[in-house]
C-alpha cells in the first residue's frame, strides 16, 4: 500500500503539529464525570495544556497542577507536592475523581506514583504520562487503560445489551454521542470510556469548570466488567479491549480501526446487526445509509480530481483518508504525529511521521489540506486550501460539534471537503481569466 | 574569580528579591509568587520567557524540552511584525526529546537542531531555552549555543527559564537577563540622536506599538530598539545607546532597566498607553524625561491636536455610554489602566479587580476610581454581588467570568489577551468603544439564558 517513513530523520521538528502524552491523559479525565485532572509537574506544563484545550473547545477546563518547583524537584519525591494538591484541591471542590498524570520533569526525577498513590484516601486514579515518549494518542489509551485497571471491578457474568465503547483521542465531542446513540439504536447499552460528550460539548452550564461537568460516571467505571462487549475504535485504543478483558475474559471485544465512510460504517452495522440479532437496521439508520450514498455521487467528481494533504494523529489520518479514497479522493502525503501500527493501513500514496516543515517542503504533491489550525498558515505559505480538523483548532468555534463519522458525519464530511475544493477551483479560475483581462487590456 | 564563573544562568533568588520590584516592598511572606500545589494557575516561566522573547520575528525559537512545552503554544502569540523575511514568532521550533536524549543527553540533538535552524531559515539569532527536562538532566545548553554562535557566528542565546523556577513574570525578567548579558552591547550604532529611546516591555501585542510608534516618530523622538514588539536583534544590540529606556505595562522588566540604568546610565520611566488620558500622559512623560524644551512643546501641540481628533470621533458613543457602569475584573496594571480607558470614553468604573495588584496599583486604582469605587480582593466570588450593589450595566472580564454577566444579565466584554484587537494609542479607543457599544447593545446577555418553555 502506501510508502511509509516512520521516523523523521532531523534532529527538531520545525512547525509540529505533535502533541504531548500528558495532554492526550488531561482529555481522557475530562472524559469522566466531576473529575479533576492533576497534572504532576511544573505549573506551566498544566497552563498549556489548559490554554489549548480552553481554545479549542471555547470552554473553560478543568485542570490542576501539583506545581513542582526547581526545589520540590529535587527534595520531593511527588510526596508532598501530590499529597498537598488534593488537600489544595479538596478545600475548594469534591471531586468524585483525582486524575493524576505525570510529566517528563516528574518522570525524569523518578517519582514513585504509584507508591504515594497508594497512601491516598482520596479517590484518584494514576498514571504515568512522560511527555518525552508517545503522543496524544498513547496519553489517552494509557489513562483509560489506568481507569479501568484501577476502578473497573472483577465480574464473571456479563450482560449482552451492555457495550463499552472506547473511542480514539481524535474524536470530538459530538461524534462520541453520535457513535453511542447509534449503536444505542441497535438495542444496546452504551457506556462510553472516556465520554467528551456530555462534559465538552459546547454546552451552557452553570458551573464554570471547577469540575468537569458530564462524562462517564466513577460508578460506571466501576461496574464496566459486566459489559457483554466492548468495541475499540482507533488503532490507539485497540489495548484498551484486552485491558478490560482481564477483569471478565467472558467480554467480546470488537475492533474498528475507524468508523468513517460508507464501508467503514457498513462494518459496524453488521457487527452490531449480527450481534443484536436483528435482520434490518433502524429506519433512521438505513435513511442516512442512503443520503450519504447520494453525498458520495454528489461529491465524487470534486473530491475524484484532488490531490490531499492530511495532517493528524494516526487513528485521524486512517479515518479520513478512508472517506476520501471511497470517492476518488487522491490522498498524496499524510502526516502522522507520532508512528501508529496503522499507519501502513493509511490509503495513501506516502505516509510519513513528520512536522509541518515536511509539508512544506512537498508542497507540490497536494492541492487541499486538512489538519489542526496551523495548516492555515501552512496553506496561505504555499498558496493552497485548508480545511480546519483535528486538536488544536484556535481558528474556527463550533470544533466540539463537527460530526465527520457515520454515514451521517460522513456526508458532511465530504460537503465540508467537496465545498472546499470547488471554492479554491473557483478562485483559480478567477485568477486566471483576472489575468487574460489584463493582458487583453495592456494589449 | 568571578571571571572563572562562566555559566550565563541567571541568579534566580536575585530576579525574584528584585530591589525595584513593587511585589517586594512590605511582603513578609517572601518575594514574587511561589506556587501552591493544587492551586495554581497561570504559566511556568518557560511561557513568561517564550511571551517575551517571541515577538522577535527575525530570530528563531528553539525549545531544547518535550512537545508540551510547545506543541499548544507555537503560532499563538498575536504579535505582528514588520520584519519582512520569515516571520520566526510564528515558526515553531522544539528538539522534541525522547527517552534516549533524556538518558544520554539531548547536547548532540540541540547543536544539530541549531545547525538545522540556521541553515534553513538564516534568523538574525537563535534563542534556545531550557526547560524543565533538560535542566534536570543537565545539558550544557551554554556550551551548546557558545559552539553554535562560533560554528555560525550567529548569535545562539542561552534562555535558562525552565518552567520549575516560576511563573511568567519571572520567565520574563529572565528573558530580559539574557537579552542583557548576550545581545545588548554587542553592536554599535551607526548613528545616534538625543531623543532615540528603547520601547521594553512593549510586546506589540496586537499591533498595539503601531497605535503610537508614529507619533513619537512625528515627534523626532526615534524608537532605537524595542524589547520586544516589532523587535530587530540587530537593534536591540545597539539598545545601550539610547538615552531614555521607557518600559510599557510590564513591571517584570524592572530589573532589565534597573540594570541598564547601572551599565549604561540609561533612565527610564514607566508607561501606559492605554486610553487617551494614559497616552497624552506617556508621550509627555517621554518628552519631558528627554528634556528638550522645544521637544516638549511640540508634544504638548501634539497631544492638544491628537485629543481633538479623537473627541470629535467619540462624539456618537458620548450618548451610548452616558450614565453607564462598568465593573472591571481583570489583573495587574489592566485595572487602573483600562479603568481610565473606560473613563475616557464616559463609563463610570465602579468596581475594578486588585486581587493580582502591587501596592503601588491599588493606590492608583484608588485615584483613577474614586473614594466611592470598590476594590475586589476576590473578584470572582465578589461580582456577583457587587453587580447588584451598583446596578453596573457592564462586565469587563476574563472568559470565566461571563456566566456571572449571564446570570446578571449585563453585557459582557472579554478583556483578555486572546482578545485580537488592539486598544492601545489614541486610535485603540476607538475599538474598544465600538466594541463595548457593540456588547451593550447585544441582546445575547439578556436573552440566552431566558427560561425554557418548560421550565416554570
Amino acid at each position: 500500500m502506501a510508502e511509509v517513513r516512520r521516523k523523521t530523520g532531523k534532529p527538531l521538528q520545525v512547525n509540529p503539529h505533535k502533541l504531548s502524552q500528558p495532554m492526550g491523559a488531561t482529555l481522557a479525565f475530562l472524559g469522566v464525570d466531576r473529575c479533576m485532572p492533576l497534572m504532576h509537574g511544573a505549573q506551566g506544563c498544566a497552563s498549556f495544556t489548559k490554554v489549548m484545550f480552553t481554545r479549542h473547545f471555547c470552554e473553560p477546563i478543568a485542570l490542576q497542577t501539583t506545581a513542582v518547583t526547581d526545589v520540590t524537584a529535587v527534595l520531593d519525591g511527588g510526596d508532598y507536592s501530590i499529597t498537598e494538591s488534593i488537600k489544595n484541591i479538596g478545600d475548594k471542590v469534591c471531586p468524585a475523581l483525582i486524575g493524576v498524570h505525570t510529566t517528563g520533569l516528574t518522570e525524569t526525577k523518578g517519582d514513585d506514583l504509584r507508591g504515594v498513590a497508594s497512601k491516598i484516601e482520596a479517590p484518584l486514579v494514576y498514571v504515568n504520562t512522560p511527555d518525552y515518549q508517545g503522543g496524544l494518542e498513547s496519553g489517552w489509551t494509557l489513562t483509560v487503560q489506568a481507569l479501568i485497571e484501577q476502578l473497573t471491578e472483577p465480574c464473571e457474568r456479563t450482560d449482552a445489551r451492555k457495550v463499552v465503547l472506547v473511542p480514539h483521542v481524535s474524536m470530538q465531542p459530538i461524534e462520541v454521542e453520535k457513535l453511542r446513540e447509534f449503536i444505542e439504536a441497535f438495542g444496546f447499552e452504551v457506556v462510553a470510556v472516556p465520554d467528551l460528550s456530555s462534559s465538552l460539548d459546547n454546552h451552557l452550564g452553570e458551573k464554570q469548570a471547577s469540575l468537569s461537568g458530564g462524562g462517564v460516571t466513577v460508578a460506571e467505571l466501576e461496574g464496566l466488567a459486566d459489559a457483554g462487549a466492548v468495541v475499540t475504535v482507533g488503532a490507539s485504543v485497540k489495548p484498551v479491549g484486552a485491558t478490560l478483558q482481564k477483569k471478565n475474559p467472558a467480554i467480546r471485544h470488537r475492533h474498528f480501526d475507524h468508523v468513517s465512510g460508507l464501508v467503514g460504517t457498513d462494518e459496524l452495522v453488521a457487527w452490531l446487526l449480527e450481534t443484536s440479532a436483528r435482520d434490518t437496521p433502524p429506519a433512521v439508520v438505513e435513511r442516512w445509509r442512503k443520503r450519504l450514498q447520494d453525498a458520495m455521487l454528489d461529491s465524487h467528481f470534486s473530491i475524484g480530481q484532488t490531490r490531499f494533504l492530511l495532517v493528524a494523529e494516526p487513528d485521524h489520518l486512517a479515518a479520513m483518508a478512508a472517506s476520501l479514497r471511497e470517492v476518488g479522493g487522491k490522498v498524496a502525503l499524510a502526516i502522522a504525529t507520532v508512528d501508529s501500527p496503522v499507519l501502513g493501513d493509511i490509503e495513501a500514496d506516502r505516509v510519513i511521521v513528520g512536522d509541518l516543515e515536511d509539508a512544506e517542503q512537498l508542497r507540490d504533491d497536494y492541492d487541499i489540506i486538512i489538519g489542526n489550525f496551523h495548516t492555515e498558515a501552512l496553506a496561505h505559505r504555499v498558496g493552497k486550501r485548508a480545511v480546519m480538523r483535528g486538536f488544536p483548532n484556535y481558528e474556527e468555534i463550533g470544533s466540539a460539534l463537527k460530526n465527520d463519522v457515520l454515514y451521517e458525519g460522513g456526508a458532511y464530511f465530504l460537503f465540508d471537503i467537496a465545498n472546499a475544493a470547488e471554492r479554491m477551483r473557483e478562485s483559480e479560475v478567477h485568477h486566471a481569466r483576472e489575468r487574460i483581462k489584463q493582458q487583453g487590456a495592456a494589449a | 574569580m568571578e571571571g572563572l564563573l562562566v555559566s550565563s544562568k541567571p541568579k534566580i533568588k536575585e530576579l525574584l528579591v528584585e530591589s525595584a520590584c513593587e511585589h517586594n516592598k512590605g511582603h513578609k511572606k517572601g518575594p514574587c509568587n511561589t506556587p501552591t500545589p493544587g492551586a495554581t494557575t497561570g504559566g511556568c516561566a518557560l511561557d513568561g520567557a517564550q511571551i517575551a522573547l517571541f515577538p522577535f520575528a527575525d530570530a528563531a525559537h528553539l525549545i531544547h524540552g518535550p512537545m508540551s512545552c510547545v506543541g499548544g503554544a507555537w503560532e499563538t502569540r498575536l504579535t505582528p511584525t514588520s520584519w519582512p523575511g520569515r516571520d520566526l514568532t510564528q515558526t515553531g521550533f522544539a528538539t522534541d526529546i525522547n527517552t534516549n536524549d533524556v538518558v544520554f543527553s539531548g547536547e548532540k540533538k540541540l547543536a544539530e537542531a541549531i545547525d538545522h535552524v540556521i541553515t534553513h531559515y538564516a534568523p538574525e539569532a537563535v534563542f534556545v531555552y531550557s526547560t524543565c527536562v533538560t535542566a534536570l538532566t543537565g545539558d550544557d545548553i551554554d556550551a551548546v549555543c557558545r559552539q553554535g554562535s562560533e560554528r555560525h557566528g550567529t548569535p545562539c542565546v542561552p534562555v535558562h527559564a525552565p518552567g520549575f523556577v516560576g511563573a511568567k513574570n519571572l520567565g520574563s525578567r529572565i528573558a530580559g537577563e539574557a537579552v542583557l548579558r548576550h545581545l545588548i552591547g554587542t553592536k554599535e550604532p551607526e548613528d545616534t540622536t538625543p531623543f532615540d529611546i528603547n520601547l521594553i516591555g512593549e510586546h506589540n501585542n496586537t499591533g498595539e506599538l503601531w497605535r503610537y510608534r508614529h507619533l513619537l516618530e512625528e515627534l523626532g523622538i526615534r524608537v532605537r530598539s524595542t524589547f520586544s514588539g516589532d523587535g530587530r536583534i540587530a537593534s536591540i544590540r545597539t539598545a545601550h545607546r539610547a538615552k531614555l529606556n521607557v518600559i510599557v505595562c510590564a513591571k517584570s522588566l524592572i530589573s532589565m532597566t534597573r540594570k541598564m540604568e547601572e551599565q549604561y546610565g540609561i533612565p527610564w520611566i514607566s508607561c501606559s498607553f492605554y486610553g487617551m488620558t494614559d497616552t497624552s500622559n506617556s508621550i509627555l512623560a517621554i518628552a519631558e524625561a528627554l528634556g528638550d524644551a522645544d521637544l516638549i512643546a511640540r508634544t504638548r501641540a501634539l497631544i492638544a491636536r491628537e485629543e481633538a481628533r479623537l473627541e470629535e470621533k467619540l462624539i456618537p458613543y458620548r450618548a451610548v455610554f452616558a450614565g453607564k457602569k462598568a465593573v472591571l475584573n481583570t489583573g495587574g496594571n489592566k485595572s487602573w489602566s483600562i479603568a481610565s480607558a473606560l473613563q475616557d470614553l464616559g463609563i463610570e468604573v465602579v468596581a475594578t479587580s486588585v486581587r493580582k495588584s502591587t501596592e503601588a496599583d491599588k493606590a492608583k486604582a484608588r485615584q483613577y476610581l474614586g473614594e466611592d469605587a470598590i476594590l475586589m480582593t476576590s473578584p470572582a466570588s465578589q461580582q456577583a454581588q457587587v453587580i447588584d450593589d451598583t446596578g453596573a450595566h457592564l462586565l469587563l472580564a476574563g472568559g470565566r467570568s461571563l456566566y456571572t454577566a449571564i446570570k446578571k444579565r449585563i453585557a459582557f466584554t472579554d478583556v483578555n489577551q486572546e482578545k485580537k484587537k488592539s486598544y492601545g494609542g489614541y486610535d485603540g479607543l476607538l475599538v474598544l468603544a465600538e466594541d463595548l457599544k457593540n456588547s451593550l447593545q447585544n441582546p445575547v446577555f439578556e436573552l440566552v439564558d431566558r427560561k425554557a418553555p418548560w421550565q416554570k
